[in-house]
């Protein structure tokens, strides 16, 4: 695997990696590989033992549920926000899921039996972990409970704020709108409906696959609360790195 | 209501001799009447819950007060994972849907025991997973499956939980739940009646035909349950 393109990012982009105690992320620092993550790279099949567990810095990566008869729906997204492969730290390595790259870039994965032996004396590290899985738990709850409740104008705002909160620092998100009726499980037509009421409205602009934020207020507002509610509930289980660790980072 | 013994609910059976040894003195068994909160949205658990006859619904209750049931926690299970993920509360809130009894530990002795590490330790991340796992599946199914189909997802879900087969059950508590209209669920439980599979009377729902409700509900019953099977396998006869 390649290192080339990642010169520009860290480990610590990561905002889990961001949060381990200076000690564990020394510790694991040798074992950390950065990783290319393009478009559509599937991280774990549903089903298959996870290989890894990856620490988007960059990418952003989707946790998909297929149906039976092919529809699919995404349960949670993640990004340098979090972790992908928390059935490693749960202990049943598998998942119905699919983790599938929804937006290309880089991170960093540790292989799975790191995982499990830290697993097997867990430590500050593994308890910064277990807070994400908490985080990541509500925002599965938050999407049935959206799905059950909000309109698909609603949930396209939603989805393209937990975007751009995961994705790089531009105010655009890659999607295509195929990709986007996909992962919230709905008719292509809906999405176009409801992109096209955000356009006309000035919140967003969209060309081929690529659309902009114009108006990020506005578009909160159009979100159903689910947006606010999760997001709320991950920085009170993962709140920032102090600016002491920061400078910490600096010298590290 | 038959006596109850910790080891009727699975994770407590499902604990080495040692902790379960351990653990019993400090086991407090309690009643567990319909509607009763058992932790709110947003507040500290006192306790962790392990419902033995009960079943408790973890809903999330909307701005507007429309609410959506996203899992439910019987003899499985354990209520109340907050206290060792660390988080020690959750947006959801959790409310005995079926009256019966459980036991319950105070929220120090979980995150005690939590913290030792080890086989409970394991056991109860891979309980959460199996949990996960049932919010996972309730947001597919609230995306893509009939009212019908959640029906007797929802009837099966709770009769796995419970010993007979009957359940004390109001329409309006089952619309609460599922988050949709009552008047959804009416026609829902009238067809079940009249295609036999169940007999509905004065908030009591008698399931006739098990395989019947089987065949009518959604992938997602099934799905779910194999993935408990294959995370929990350890549970012994009760």
């Amino acid at each position: 695997m390649t290192t080339n393109g990642l010169l520009n990012t860290t480990s610590r982009e990561n905002q889990l990696l961001a949060a381990l105690p200076m000690a564990d992320w020394l510790r694991w620092l040798p074992m950390l590989e950065a990783v290319d993550l393009p478009l559509g790279r599937e991280l774990c099949a549903p089903g298959m033992p996870a290989t890894h567990v990856y620490f988007p810095t960059t990418a952003v990566v989707s946790l998909l549920y297929l149906t039976r008869d092919g529809a699919s729906s995404e349960v949670a997204v993640i990004g340098k926000d979090g972790l992908v492969g928390y059935s490693l730290l749960m202990g049943g390595s598998a998942t119905l899921s699919q983790a599938v790259v929804q937006s290309a870039g880089v991170g960093f994965r540790l292989p799975a039996h790191v995982v499990k032996s830290e697993m097997e004396h867990p430590g500050p590290a593994m308890a910064v972990m277990l807070r994400y899985a908490q985080a990541l738990i509500a925002q599965v709850a938050q999407t049935a409970a959206c799905n059950r409740h909000h309109g698909i104008d609603q949930q396209l705002a939603r989805r393209l704020l937990m975007a751009l909160d995961r994705g790089a620092p531009l105010a655009e998100v890659q999607m295509t709108q195929e990709l986007a009726s996909s992962l919230l499980g709905v008719r292509r037509e809906g999405i176009t409906a409801a992109a096209l009421k955000l356009q006309q409205a000035g919140v967003i602009s969209y060309r081929r696959g690529r659309i902009s934020v114009l108006d990020r207020p506005r578009l909160e507002q159009r979100s159903c609360e689910c947006y606010a509610v999760a997001k709320k509930e991950y920085e009170r289980l993962l709140p920032p790195p102090s600016r002491v660790e920061r400078q910490v980072e600096v010298f590290a | 209501m038959s006596a109850t013994n910790p080891e009727m609910n699975h994770l407590l059976a499902a604990l080495p001799d040692v902790e379960r040894l351990r653990w019993m003195p400090r086991l407090e068994l309690v009643d567990m009447p319909l509607g009763q909160v058992l932790y709110e949205s947003g507040r500290a658990l006192s306790h962790v819950y392990f419902p033995t006859t009960a079943i408790v619904s973890l809903l999330y209750v909307m701005e507007n007060g429309a609410s959506a049931e996203i899992a439910v926690v019987g003899k499985d299970g354990i209520v109340g994972i907050s206290l060792f993920m660390g988080g020690g509360s959750t947006p959801s809130r959790a409310v005995v849907q079926s009256a019966g009894q459980g036991y319950r530990l105070t929220a120090q002795t979980m995150k005690d025991e939590f913290n030792r590490a080890g086989p409970v330790m394991h056991l109860f991340l891979r309980y959460t997973q199996a949990l996960i796992t049932q919010m996972a599946q309730t947001a597919v199914c609230n995306r893509h499956h009939s009212l019908d189909q959640q029906l007797c997802r929802w009837l099966l879900l709770s009769l796995d939980r419970l010993s007979g087969s009957e359940l004390t059950m109001t329409q309006e508590l089952i619309a609460n739940m599922l988050g949709v209209r009552r008047e959804g669920v009416t026609e829902g439980a009238l067809k079940l009646q009249a295609a036999g599979l169940i007999r509905y009377s004065r908030g009591h729902i008698s399931v006739l035909d098990r395989p019947g409700l089987e065949r009518r509900t959604c992938e997602c019953y099934a799905v779910v349950k194999k993935e408990y099977d294959r995370l929990l396998p350890l549970k012994k006869a009760v």
